[in-house]
């Protein structure tokens, strides 16, 4: 049998395909229905956050900040109640990362405020002195892409039943809606929520922007930043 | 049956499966080694003569298709 | 016309070419983000495009998917011909088939840089390229399969040599791994809004994270580790004159590092929210991984046996007999740091890197570079311009290792002991941005290794570019076993 296979290469193909795919078949598929309910109070992004998120994976902030919390005393302490593996349903793709160079921010929103990122994203070294983070200015002028981000919205909610428009229990026992509309609404809405976070940030030039109908991609950053609890 | 249980059990079948493989296919070399029905170190030869001139170790010709096993 | 026939070299010599630029540009990006940590200021050099952030994706994409892939490809169509004993000339599909392979890959690669330089990416670390750009890669990958199995189905030789083998392994694996981890929707053809080539995964959170260290893990075995072993095989015995020390042993470790392998990727999420039984199964997985991983590298060291004498002689024995010790020393680490006690205070460190490091430059560097050198002479009927060049340059990239991964574990676990660190009342000692403070030596060491690496590798491509264009001419029969060399 075995002579058998190591002159045909067919079934020697077969073979090592069959034994490569083992591990994936037993551990990968069968957890999937299980992994991915949401805990109570874990809501969808709402369309600037979204493109808040997306400012976040183009400029890969996941190479250095990591959003995993794992159950030990010194990362509870400094970061927040540890990880559940339901906090994330709605994060496609996941952003966990692979490396600590600066904190994780799993719960940055919890610790952090609006005027605090404006300015540490700015000129980070100013904010935390003996920061090595890049400053990102060219977030302050770039616009976010909200029709990007409106369109992954409706593509979750169409493909994976994302609940958007539905009533989703929060864990003080009362619900709460992320409402989800076409478009135009969704671009006029994301609009009034940037005026809010561009006031905050107590910047003229950012208002400016934002007074124009633009979104800088720094006011989507800190609404996605904010969420995160 | 539970998935779960369903998944431990296919998992443990298999991993015995490929180990048994695994040992059966040490023992099919060495013993093929030893009674001379095949001697697998010739075959490290194929790196060393690999002119296209050099005779091939073992000549592929497209009629013999089957192995002896 | 029998007695006519050669081997033909051409798309070797071109995937030669790729990997020596791509290696220049990935390495000199990862020395830039290197001295970007320990000297900050170095990010605004150039707004958005010189920040680490950006070119973190670049760097990892330039020297796996640039580098590395383009070695193994180069030494695919020069190995796989000469093993097989059959050349590309004799069918004109399989060489239009080869260069159709090579002009999909460089196609790819340039639009893969610039979109990655301009930030589309979809995060998830080594497959960060957009949708439409995974498509072009499938049809790549295709077409070095369909050139794998044409070969085959052509040769003279009967029985496929180990090194076959592995890279038939790697180009199932890879495509395996590559086409589950890359699920995703396109939003543009969904909600008919946004930029065309967006897209979202298929799998959300901790589905997400598994499916993507499944993939993560396994690209470095398919890519870092199965191929490069493939690539000794074939280049250890034939530089050395020397048949591998054990033709069985290599078949028994190809067959315990296909079913091993695939298990450890588990060890990336170790204390995180994937099931438990998983993170134990990557973890003990990893541990026995050690076997078949050291059961080639022996094999390797053994193959020198009664001929040690040629490491001395020979710069090209010393690259690769160094791969191999690097290999096992690797090796040994990643089942370490995948022990739970360990990966709580190494995950997330800058172990981790020096981890990758002294495999990626010990190992995959120093192969691919001794693959070249044994190749370009007997491509182009010359002999290697330097042997001088060679050695210095073997000792200034491994000076540039040994500083590298060492300045790298005492800063992981600094920095680990530092974050869990509490004071007498159970309070955190130090806050972040101390353990950030505290490893700048690390990092300009680090820095310093990696200029030496850079430095090495940039006189192998002077080396190797002035064979081509002024070294002595040099019969390709005569180029039997121990490369020819000029002082």
């Amino acid at each position: 049998m075995f002579s058998w296979l190591e002159k045909n290469p067919f079934f020697f193909a077969v073979g090592v395909f069959l034994v490569i795919a083992f591990a994936g078949l037993v551990e990968i598929l069968p957890n999937f229905a299980q992994a991915s309910r949401p805990v109570v109070g874990t809501k969808p992004y709402t369309v600037l956050e979204l493109a808040g998120r997306h400012v976040y994976i183009k400029d890969s902030c996941n190479a250095c900040h990591s959003q995993l919390i794992r159950p030990f005393k010194a990362e509870t302490d400094r970061y927040g109640s540890y990880s559940l593996s339901g906090e994330y349903a709605y994060d496609r793709p996941f952003l966990w990362g692979s490396k600590r160079t600066g904190p994780d921010l799993m719960r940055v929103g919890n610790y952090r405020t609006t005027d605090w990122h404006a300015n540490h994203m700015w000129e980070p070294a100013k904010t935390v002195a003996g920061s090595i983070m890049p400053a990102y200015k060219h977030m302050y002028t770039n616009v976010a892409d909200i029709d990007t981000a409106w369109a992954e919205a409706e593509t979750v909610r169409k493909v994976f039943n994302v609940p958007y428009n539905t009533e989703i229990p929060l864990q003080d026992g009362t619900t709460a809606v992320v409402e989800l509309k076409d478009l135009a609404a969704e671009k006029t809405k994301a609009l009034e929520e940037a005026a809010v976070i561009a006031k905050d940030m107590k910047r003229k030039d950012i208002e400016a922007i934002v007074s124009e109908g633009k979104i800088p991609e720094i006011v989507a950053l800190i609404a996605y930043l904010n969420s995160l609890k | 049956m539970t998935v779960g249980e369903l998944q431990a059990y296919g998992y443990f079948i298999l991993t015995a499966l490929l180990v048994f493989l695994l040992y059966g296919y040490i023992f099919h070399l060495y013993r093929s080694q030893k009674t001379g029905k095949r001697d697998y170190e010739k075959y490290g030869r194929i790196a060393l003569d690999d002119d296209i001139t050099s005779e091939p170790v073992e000549p592929h010709t497209k009629k013999e298709k089957k192995g002896e096993a | 016309m029998e007695n006519r026939l050669e081997y033909d070299y051409s798309v070797a010599k071109l995937f030669m070419w790729s990997t020596l630029l791509f290696g220049i540009v990935g390495m000199l990006i990862g020395v830039t983000i290197a001295f970007q940590m320990a000297f900050p200021s170095w990010n605004n050099w150039l707004g958005e495009y010189l920040t680490f952030s950006r070119l973190r994706p670049l760097h990892t994409s330039g020297v796996i998917f640039g580098f590395t892939f383009s070695g193994i490809f180069a030494t695919w169509y020069y190995v796989g011909q000469r093993v097989l004993k059959v050349s590309l000339k004799e069918s004109p599909f399989m060489m239009g088939l080869a260069k159709f392979h090579f002009w999909t890959y460089a196609v790819l690669m340039t639009v893969a840089v610039v979109t990655l330089w301009m930030g589309v990416s979809t995060s998830k670390e080594y497959a960060e390229l957009e949708w439409p750009i995974d498509l072009l890669i499938v049809v790549m990958w295709v077409s070095w399969g369909l050139s794998i199995f044409g070969l085959i189905g052509m040769r003279r030789e009967q029985s496929l040599y180990i090194s076959v083998w592995y890279y038939i392994a790697s180009f199932l694996g890879i495509a395996m791994l590559f086409v589950f981890n890359n699920m995703e929707v396109p939003t543009y053809f969904v909600s008919g809004a946004g930029a065309w080539y967006h897209s979202v995964s298929m799998y959300a959170g901790t589905n997400d994270a598994l499916v993507q260290w499944w993939y993560g893990h396994n690209a470095v075995a398919f890519g870092f580790t199965v191929p490069i072993v493939a690539m000794i095989y074939y280049f250890l015995p034939k530089e050395s004159g020397q048949a591998v020390y054990s033709y069985k042993l290599s078949l028994l470790s190809f067959w315990g590092l296909m079913f091993v392998y695939l298990w450890a990727g588990g060890h990336h999420l170790i204390y995180s929210t994937v099931p438990d039984w998983m993170q134990t199964m990557g973890s003990v997985f990893s541990v026995v991984l050690i076997l078949p991983s050291w059961g080639s590298a022996i094999n390797m060291l053994l193959t020198m046996k009664g001929e040690w004498q040629q490491v001395a002689a020979n710069p090209l024995i010393k690259f690769m007999v160094l791969a191999s010790t690097f290999y096992m020393f690797s090796t040994l680490e990643g089942p370490i740091q995948a022990i739970k006690s360990v990966n709580a205070l190494a995950h997330f460190t800058d172990w981790i890197p020096g981890h990758v490091h002294d495999g990626t430059l010990g190992w995959v560097g120093f192969m691919i570079i001794a693959a070249m050198f044994h190749m370009v002479p007997r491509m182009y009927g010359k002999e290697l311009y330097s042997k001088k060049l060679m050695e210095s340059q073997f000792w200034i990239q491994t000076i540039g290792v040994v500083l590298y991964f060492s300045s790298m574990w005492i800063a992981g676990i600094t920095q680990g002991m530092m974050w869990r660190a509490t004071d007498e009342f159970g309070s955190l000692t130090y806050s972040f941005i101390d353990t950030v403070t505290n490893l700048f030596p690390y990092y300009l060491i680090r820095a310093i290794g990696g200029t030496l690496y850079l430095t090495g590798f940039l006189m192998a491509v002077w080396n190797i570019y002035k064979t081509v264009t002024s070294s002595k001419a040099v019969a390709e029969s005569s180029m039997q076993n121990t490369t020819p060399m000029g002082a």
